[in-house]
């Protein structure tokens, strides 16, 4: 009888946290009785473990980055109507956007058509094209499937929410992407979070959702003075004071203990204590960029100030991934919008920002290999939306959201190719167009999740939002 | 080539190569598959919702093997199979979403093949009107058992008996203490509490009593009411509504009123219809405006509906936006019959008395704007899919109508409603406002006059002069400091001591130590403040801060540094950031010397002398009504005496950036005279303007329109006299003078739009549905939002109250009695204790819907009271019901956020019990109760985020994770540091240390150590005398945070 009664408080009670040690949901909160939590284990053999998910907010041209169309250049100047190519102004094949803000100044159709802002070249045996603002990337492209022909619903910034979570941002918020590994997939360090965001956020700050606040995302600072909230004593103990402090905390829930028999949330918490505890030298340590290499510290560019914050997130990245977790999410842009906005001056500020996370994109992928991390690491290069191939103003590209470009590399999936396509002018996604949660799900089937196994009673998704596998890029 | 299709090819495979599997087993007769197992779940996921016991279409359900044999779908070209495998989009089912997986294909297809075998006794569906929620709540038929017994443990005791369990005994009196103060204050008994012998029962009654249990019992209301602060840019809002703090104090004074929960809900719903000249109860209707969202209205809609029906009826309504619903008989219909009831609804800020600028300060209500707006349903539940054919009444779910519902009967408003701009505070405060402009100008005129006859007089004399007359303003407050003065100061912080006759600041902090006091100062004052600055780090900063609003956050402040050569400085704190001015005087301030800072401010204009030298004079840009505060920035410092007095006004200061007094020309006094004939035609203007529309609308007194108007044109005549003394202005003002003495002769006088005592909050793009008309408010309202109260306070509604009573169980026991407290659905299986949540729902409405009296129900009892520990179980009962679904055990829970926040700050006597007004920015330094705290989207305390605090988005039961975040919390935060501080020092330092143990152990945890306890203590402290950090490691134990 014994058993049993463990395994009634195991499913009632227990919960993987965070932090990948047990989390309680007294009284079964968090799980309905009809959903019981997922055991933590793969639902079959993964090929990846780890996700380093990068993205830009603003939504980042797709014409100058990883899908380049030389017919903008033919055509520069003209009204889309008076080219061959007028029938992408189809309402027909617009409806399917939502609009959240309507009459907003921006998210709207732009017909002038705007040359190219940069060159692009080929790359690698794959010789695929890759913009001139991402050199280092492109010097990659043999590592990179690039998909080409995504598409959203929603020509505003609230597709970053739609981009993570699957659900456009007039719906309720639901669990991202980031939250559901977190929830499906037990934790591979004993001392980290094992679902980390780093970077600046706006829409929408929170990932779990129903899932509940164990599974949200830590946040950590590159700052190694305040990487983590509450990290460190403002009671003026020294490291040796707070053990000897914790132990007696420690003593006492124990003592307590008898005078509470079977109840297990003693015992999480003295466990949540010495977690807490080894995380306060975990997260520094992690963050701690100094004990890498200059050599390696180059390859992230820390040594150029324009590159040095990314890279300083990317060589963070890295560092927490070797460690174990799961899954790092890092934002690039600031402002509400996202720097990659570019509605005017696409050209200086779209060079600026790439060349801010070129070299130390490159980096990770090249420092990934080396180390062989990347045999067990996916990562994602992904934005919001696309920008539109006509122009807005003088020198700018508003939003697109009928064909965009984001690209994977790593665990399970294969280099050098290109998945889906735009039309010539880059308007609309034609071949093989992915719904933003294709990525979601092809990261779940390289993770060994079957979303549908995790589902939570009362919170009914929707096909569209577990998305297809692109089999088509994986190994 | 699109993945779908290739999904569907590989599920036509599986089911030919199942064919052939089925072909080769004919006849070997043995099942297989079970039909129970394999296929109805599969038929009841994906078919059941149009072919069940909701909808029977093409008459056809898929509910019992014998209705699916009636229809003859099983034969031996299988309809059903064929239509789960087509690959045609018109013929395969289900219709909607993925095609059946290939599996579930194969055993529907294996089950056919084997005689379509399912049980004899299989029974349809239960209709849907018969599930136990939708039906009328009746009182137990056979009574109580019990007589005189508490019905709660007359239930569980005669439950108990039958099924052989024994309960624990009641908790020991301090844990119970503990436990009922936490859960009627969520604040911790004090020590002396703790050792009262009062009866429980006069325990609760008093707590009920006490104004702390509304505060706490708000909270909750607010997870479930979904209360948010505004969330926006600048004064730009995007989410809820400002001022919504009127509906949280609304909340926490209804509960300790003992309002009805159901007249709560009339007040929430249609406060505006049933009160609209009450502003108490027009507060009430926040729990609607908080769902006002800037960019779509739908969006905003599907807030309200979707939250009103999950939090009142626990219905999830918002499953049937985009068709009917899967699983409850709510129809697509229902949902937009159920808009329609809100469609006319719109959100706006009334004027309140005191401050008229509406960002700082008014009322959020809602109210009917557009009488006529159309609701249609939506395709497919997309906006741009609207059905404009067909106009959509107001009105609750069809299944759940009867005779309660009424329909709505249009409710004519009383004139303040829809002309707020005719309340007499409001006009009095238009009138008050023209007085001081005309007072000032009078002022104006008179200093204009006196400078200009003493520049005439110098003129002659040639003699220098003094324009400094003798101060003899009322002193309005004084302090020297000889002892203290709790009736006249708020103090914070620890770090001052009284001693030889004044007041020191001991310790240097970033202002962390202040006394503010706790009146308002005169609008037009002068202050002196004597004091001495003694050291610091850096900066060295002392003053004086005035204007200083009640959350703190805002005031203006002059401080003498010592720091960089020294200097006078004058500054402002804007929603507490500080913007330091140009006004500064750059003097050797020198450390333990004496000053005398001395400020003179009228109106926006403020002078400061310094030991009675001048430094300099400066037009502040606001002014708000405010207290002082003494400020010791990085600088310990000692005061010696504080005055302030009334501003006489003989006293003339000198005007900002001029420093000396400058040459008064008679063009001046001309421009000044100018002013003043202004300044009465407006006065003038607006005492007839409030006399005609006393007249017109209130039949108060003889005012007309047409003298307003009058008095208008004088205005704007006035106006022109004015720009025609600028040169820049004159000609035009001439001319336009000309027109107007015209018109005047004509008999034209101009019109004039009533006075801007309200704001719409207004959609990102103008909405013709909500929006109300240009002409003002409507002086009417449908009533429909009236009628939805009544309905769901209809005593017959079978949802309202056992909804209700399933909250307050939930946050009394931890347990809810119905697990799923937002869907009381078809999805909701039949509660184990329904008889007890129907009884308790009876018991709720027959007592008038009276909280207070379910409290004292719940909390008095013995079910209530048992002990939460499983310590000396009966064996047999813990493996009978080892999830204590039957309340043999009290459950322990975690403090709420807001209560673990409390609990440290009351435990070291430093929560500032202060109740109501506007949020506070959540820092280490703000005392008040959390519920107090900005709680919004974007802003929001980041120690209670990490103990779960209710998400802003909607919270009907909080989280309890224990995650290390928690802990990390508890160990670091200045919070919790601060907090330990503050608990060592309420213990005498002569206790023993055993003592100081025992002591802390009971203030901290309500019990007494044990031995073994006593021991693991003391040994510690052996080695760590620091009883600061003793206090650390007991804040830090689960038995502080868990409610036992």
């Amino acid at each position: 009888m014994k058993s049993q009664y463990k395994h009634v408080m195991a499913r009632r009670t227990i919960l993987r946290s965070a932090l990948g040690f047990s989390a309680l949901a007294l009284n079964g909160i968090m799980a309905e009785e009809e959903s019981p939590l997922p055991d933590g284990k793969p639902h079959f053999i993964p090929k990846a473990k780890k996700v380093i998910w990068l993205f830009m907010r603003g939504g980042v041209s797709h014409m100058e980055s990883f899908d380049p169309k030389p017919k903008l250049n033919k055509y520069a100047g003209k009204a889309i109507g008076n080219t061959p190519y007028e029938s992408v102004l189809d309402p027909a094949k617009i409806r399917k956007l939502r609009i959240p803000i309507k009459g907003d100044a921006n998210g709207v159709t732009r017909t002038k058509i705007f040359p190219l802002q940069t060159g692009y070249r080929k790359y690698g045996d794959s010789g695929i094209e890759v913009s001139d603002w991402f050199p280092q990337i492109g010097s990659c492209a043999d590592e990179i499937a690039f998909i080409r022909s995504m598409w959203t619903s929603d020509n505003n910034h609230g597709a970053q929410v739609q981009f993570h979570s699957g659900r456009h941002f007039l719906d309720p918020r639901v669990p991202t992407i980031g939250a559901w590994i977190n929830y499906g997939l037990g934790s591979l360090s004993e001392n980290l979070p094992q679902f980390i965001n780093i970077g600046p956020r706006y829409f929408d700050k929170k990932d779990a959702h129903y899932l509940g606040p164990a599974y949200e995302a830590v946040n950590l600072r590159i700052d190694p003075n305040n990487p983590l909230e509450y990290a460190t004593p403002t009671n003026g103990m020294t490291s040796k004071d707070q053990l000897e402090n914790l132990n007696l905390t420690n003593d006492l829930n124990q003592l307590a203990a008898k005078q509470y028999p079977l109840d297990p949330v003693i015992e999480a918490r003295m466990k949540s204590y010495e977690l807490a505890y080894r995380m306060q030298t975990a997260v520094p340590e992690a963050l701690d960029l100094t004990q890498e290499t200059a050599e390696t510290q180059k390859l992230y560019g820390l040594e150029q100030p324009e590159t040095k914050a990314f890279g300083q997130q990317l060589l963070a990245a890295r560092r927490l991934s070797e460690r174990g977790v799961r899954f790092i999410q890092i934002m690039h842009g600031d402002g509400a919008a996202g720097a990659w906005d570019s509605h005017s001056g696409l050209k200086s500020g779209h060079a600026k920002l790439a060349k801010q996370v070129d070299l130390p994109t490159a980096g990770v992928l090249n420092d990934l290999k080396r180390r062989g991390l990347l045999d067990e690491t996916i990562v994602v290069f992904a934005t919001e939306f696309g920008r539109t191939p006509g122009t807005q103003g003088a020198d700018g590209r508003d939003h697109h959201a009928f064909g965009f470009s984001v690209w994977m590399a790593g665990a399970g999936i294969k280099g050098g190719v290109v998945n889906g396509a735009t039309d010539e002018l880059g308007y609309h996604a034609i071949q093989d167009p992915h719904y933003v949660t294709d990525i979601h799900a092809t990261v779940n089937s390289l993770m060994g999740i079957e979303p549908r196994k995790l589902e939570v009673a009362g919170h009914k998704r929707l096909d569209r939002d577990y998305g297809h596998v692109i089999n088509d890029i994986l190994t | 080539m699109s993945n779908r299709s290739g999904l569907q090819f590989s599920v036509m495979l599986m089911v030919w190569c199942c064919a052939l599997l089925v072909k080769t087993s004919v006849g070997t007769a043995q099942n297989t598959i079970d039909y129970l197992v394999d296929v109805k779940p599969v038929l009841k996921q994906r078919c059941f919702a149009c072919h069940g016991t909701l909808k029977q279409e093409a008459d056809l359900r898929l509910d019992t093997v014998s209705a699916m044999r009636d229809n003859e779908i099983l034969g031996k070209d299988s309809t059903l199979l064929m239509r789960i495998t087509s690959l045609e989009h018109d013929v395969r089912m289900p219709p909607e979403g993925e095609p059946l997986k290939a599996h579930e294909i194969t055993a529907i297809t294996k089950w056919i093949a084997e005689g379509a075998v399912g049980p004899e006794d299989e029974q349809p569906e239960a209709a849907p009107k018969s599930h136990w929620a939708f039906q009328t709540i009746k009182r137990p038929a056979h009574g109580v058992p019990g007589g005189d017994m508490n019905l709660i443990d007359a239930y569980f005791d005669a439950r108990y008996k039958t099924a052989g369990l024994v309960p624990q005994p009641a908790a020991e009196r301090t844990i119970l203490l503990r436990r009922l103060y936490l859960d009627l204050t969520g604040l911790p008994p004090t020590l002396e509490q703790l050792a009262s012998t009062e009866k429980l029962p006069q325990v609760i009654a008093n707590l009920l009593n006490s104004p702390q249990y509304g505060e706490r019992w708000a909270r909750h209301w607010m997870d479930v009411w979904r209360y948010s602060d505004w969330y926006g840019l600048g004064n730009e809002v995007r989410d809820s509504q400002k001022h919504l703090w009127r509906w949280r104090d609304w909340i926490v004074n209804s509960l300790n009123e003992n309002k009805g929960y159901d007249q709560m809900l009339r007040e929430m719903l249609a406060g505006d219809e049933i009160a609209p000249d009450d502003p108490e109860v027009l507060a009430a209707t926040g729990f609607l405006a908080r769902s006002w969202y800037k960019f779509n209205r739908t969006s905003w809609l599907d807030n309200t509906i979707e939250h009103t029906a999950k939090a009142f009826m626990g219905l999830t309504i918002n499953c049937a936006k985009c068709h009917d619903h899967k699983y409850d008989p709510i129809t697509h219909l229902d949902y937009y019959r159920f808009r329609a009831i809100f469609e006319p609804h719109h959100v706006r800020v009334d004027a309140m008395p005191g401050e008229a600028d509406l960002n700082i300060n008014g009322i959020t209500r809602v109210f009917d704007g557009n009488l006529d707006a159309a609701t249609y349903l939506h395709l497919r539940g997309e906006e741009s899919k609207a059905d404009k054919s067909k106009h959509i009444e107001a009105g609750p779910p069809a299944f759940l109508a009867s005779e309660a519902w009424l329909p709505a009967n249009p409710i004519q408003l009383p004139l303040r409603a829809w002309r707020p701009d005719v309340q007499e505070f409001f006009q009095q405060n238009h009138l008050q406002q023209a007085e001081a402009t005309l007072v000032k100008a009078e002022a104006k005129l008179k200093d204009m006059k006196l400078k200009l006859a003493i520049a005439e007089e110098k003129h002659a004399a040639n003699i220098p002069s003094s324009t400094e007359l003798p101060v003899s303003g009322k002193i309005v407050f004084v302090d020297d400091f000889s002892e203290k003065q709790p009736a006249l100061w708020e103090i914070v912080g620890n770090d001052f001591k009284y001693q030889d006759g004044r007041l020191s600041i001991t310790t240097a902090s970033l202002e962390k130590t202040f006394l503010r006091s706790k009146v308002n100062h005169p609008n037009d004052f002068e202050l002196s403040l004597s004091f001495r600055t003694t050291g610091g780090v850096k900066w060295k900063s002392v003053g004086i801060r005035f204007d200083v609003d009640q959350s703190g956050i805002n005031s203006h402040f002059v401080y003498a540094s010592v720091a960089d050569g020294g200097k006078v400085h004058l500054a402002h704190t804007v929603a507490g950031v500080d913007h330091y001015t140009n006004a500064v005087s750059w003097l050797p301030i020198q450390l333990n010397q004496e000053y005398t800072l001395n400020l003179k401010v009228r109106d926006r204009l403020i002078n400061v002398t310094l030991n009675g030298q001048f430094l300099f004079a400066f037009e502040l840009p606001t002014r708000r009504p405010g207290a002082i505060q003494l400020m010791a920035y990085d600088a310990t410092a000692d005061f010696d005496a504080i005055e302030i007095r009334h501003l006489p006004e003989g006293i003339m200061l000198k005007k900002a950036g001029v420093k000396p007094m400058t040459e008064v020309t008679p063009a001046q006094v001309e421009l000044a005279e100018a002013e003043l004939v202004l300044a009465k035609a407006e006065y003038t203007f607006a005492l007839e303007r409030i006399s005609a529309d006393n007249a017109s609308l209130k039949g108060i007194g003889q005012g007309t329109e047409e003298n307003a108007r009058r008095m208008l044109l004088d205005v704007k005549i006035a106006k022109a006299q004015l720009d025609r003394l600028d040169t820049k202005t004159a000609e035009k003002a001439a001319e336009m003078i000309s027109k107007l003495e015209g018109d005047r002769a004509a008999g034209n006088y101009p019109s004039y739009p009533p006075l801007n005592a309200s704001s719409v909050s207004l959609l990102t793009t103008k909405n013709k549905d909500a929006l109300p008309s240009d002409n003002g408010y409507p002086s009417s309202s449908t009533g429909r939002r009236t009628a939805l109260a009544d309905w769901l306070t209809h005593p017959e509604h079978p949802l309202t109250a056992r909804v209700a009573v399933n909250h307050i169980w939930l946050r009394h026991f931890g347990t809810p009695l119905v697990a799923s407290v937002t869907d009381f659905g078809l999805r909701a299986p039949e509660p184990r204790h329904q008889e007890l949540l129907d009884h308790l729902s009876v018991e709720l409405i027959e007592s008038g819907w009276d909280m207070k009296s379910l409290h004292q129900l719940i909390l008095s009892s013995k079910t209530w009271q048992r002990s939460s520990s499983n310590l000396g179980v009966d064996q047999n009962t813990r493996i009978l019901d080892e999830s204590n679904q039957d309340y043999w055990r009290m459950n322990s829970r975690r403090m709420e956020a807001q209560v673990i926040r409390d609990s440290l700050l009351s435990m070291g006597e430093a929560l500032d019990l202060t109740r109501g007004g506007p949020p506070v920015m959540a820092s280490p330094d703000v005392r008040r109760r959390s519920l107090y705290y900005f709680h919004s989207r974007d802003n929001r305390s980041k120690f209670l985020n990490t103990f779960d605090d209710a998400d802003v988005f909607g919270c009907y039961r909080r989280s309890e994770t224990i995650v290390p975040q928690q802990a990390l919390a508890m160990m670091n935060s200045p919070l919790a540091t601060a907090a330990a501080k503050q608990i060592a020092t309420t213990f005498d330092t002569d206790l023993s240390r055993e003592e100081f143990v025992r002591t802390a152990f009971l203030a901290i945890l309500a019990r007494q150590p044990n031995d073994s306890e006593l021991t693991v203590s003391l040994s510690y402290l052996n080695k760590h005398p620091t009883r600061e950090h003793f206090i650390t490691a007991l804040i830090n134990l689960n038995d502080f945070v868990m409610i036992r």
